[in-house]
């Protein structure tokens, strides 16, 4: 069913939005990140959009970003052969980590002591961010491009999807492969839930959640669409997906039914996430926007004011 | 539906001129350490926080007055991976992410033209 709402657009990228995260509940708000292929990765506040600052320092398309729970940290995986890590609260580089092939995906312990990297390469690499000089432990196994590494079980444990159809589990310590998973196609989205350890891939139009520990499936659900990226919310009520139709799609998690569809995109859906606290999910396009959009529609959040019949008429908005 | 959503107004989109990171913004005041130690003691103390900024002031404005002064001049750079470097410098970009140099003297030939990345700078040395 096709509903009307207004979401917040947040311009100021000049290429397609990729990838982006948020970071956990801080004791100022929650904020989010944006990697663009305009190679300036930017950082907003997660429950306005207003945007906070640039990362400046890259010199290719940015694939992919992430946060640190406090949003102290920022760290971005880029075309340029390079992971860099930054102070989110200066915008400053505190480190950059030379690769041999482009970086896709990086991904904080929930600690922010190691980051992990995984891209082109083929090779998941884990750097100590207290020792940086060191040599990174590495990871291989997988027979093509690393779209996405993820940590996971309490940080013991990486999960990773590649171009090689494959979805592997790996122990940290061991680096060995716990368990894989195979598809038919390529893989092209995975989120991690700590809180009831699930995984949640898509690939074509299909959107799959596992158990992250035994990588046993849950469920699956099918789009109208072909689904570039899906996130489930912290409640696992609903879960939202996007992808080529230009669309954000809410389903019912435990129904599987379709909820609700918006249109506001003028380019395929790269990447969807919910914020921390389910309130509203941002999502990220071709057409080099970010949008919020409100979980439940009407309610007093953020920016968002919701007006009873007969109040509209005085309502000014003022910028 | 009986109610309607209107937003307050729209966000806030970046600053053309500059990269952001509000220093004025409560968390950065709250959560950026300084390097030098006077601004570790409490607000209260106006004096000493008056005696850092002008030590600030005063570093960042020899700081750009050697950019000044090495303009045209032959530079000595040390970078890493034991490279070391002499070129006529040109220029600074806003950030200090790159040096514009002309002549560029490196083990492989002279390089008309060439731009240095700051981060992989050590040190450099003119003579005034």
């Amino acid at each position: 069913m096709a509903m009307r709402q207004t979401p917040l657009t947040c311009s100021g990228h000049t290429r397609p939005v990729v990838d982006l995260a948020f970071s956990g509940i801080t004791p100022y708000g929650y904020f989010l990140i944006s990697a663009c292929k305009d190679g300036k990765p930017m950082l907003r506040q997660g429950d306005t959009g207003d945007w906070i600052g640039t990362f400046l320092g890259h010199k290719g398309a940015v694939w992919g970003a992430t946060l640190n729970n406090e949003a102290t940290k920022a760290a971005t995986a880029a075309a340029d052969f390079t992971a860099k890590v930054w102070d989110a609260v200066t915008g400053d580089e505190v480190l950059t980590l030379a690769h041999k092939h482009i970086v896709k995906s990086v991904n904080f312990t929930q600690d922010s002591s190691c980051l992990l990297t995984g891209g082109n390469d083929k090779i998941i690499r884990i750097y100590d961010l207290n020792k940086p000089e060191a040599e990174p432990q590495e990871i291989t196994g997988h027979t093509s491009a690393i779209k996405k590494a993820l940590w996971c079980n309490n940080d013991t444990q990486i999960l990773s999807a590649a171009d090689d159809k494959t979805v592997r589990l790996w122990d940290r310590n061991s680096t060995e492969v716990v368990k894989q998973l195979s598809f038919d196609m390529s893989v092209s989205s995975m989120e991690y839930i700590p809180d009831g350890e699930v995984l949640v891939i898509t690939y074509g139009k299909t959107i799959a959640f596992y158990n992250a520990l035994s990588l046993d499936m849950i469920k699956t659900v099918d789009a109208p669409a072909s689904i570039h990226s899906a996130s489930l919310h912290p409640d696992k009520d609903f879960f939202v997906a996007g992808g080529d139709d230009f669309k954000l799609y809410k389903f019912d998690y435990g129904t599987k039914e379709e909820l609700e569809s918006y249109k506001g995109h003028f380019g395929p859906v790269h990447c969807v996430r919910f914020s921390p606290d389910g309130e509203l999910y941002a999502s990220g396009s071709e057409d080099g926007t970010l949008r919020l959009w409100q979980t439940a529609v009407g309610k007093t959040y953020g920016l968002w004011k919701c007006v009873l019949p007969g109040e509209f008429s005085c309502l000014m908005p003022n910028n | 539906m009986s109610t309607l959503v209107t937003l307050l107004r729209l966000p806030r989109g970046p600053d053309p001129n500059g990269r952001g990171f509000d220093p004025n913004s409560t968390r950065f005041v709250a959560l950026c350490p300084t390097t030098i130690s006077a601004s570790t003691e409490t607000w209260t103390d106006s004096v000493e926080v008056g005696e850092e900024q002008r030590a600030r002031s005063a570093l960042r404005e020899s700081f750009l007055r050697t950019l000044i002064a090495m303009t045209n001049k032959q530079v000595q750079f040390h970078m890493y991976e034991r490279v070391e470097v002499e070129a006529r410098f040109g220029a600074s970009d806003i950030d200090v992410l790159n040096f514009q140099v002309s002549e560029l003297q490196t083990p492989i030939g002279v390089q008309k033209e060439a731009l240095l990345r700051c981060q992989d700078v050590i040190s450099y040395s003119f003579d005034l």
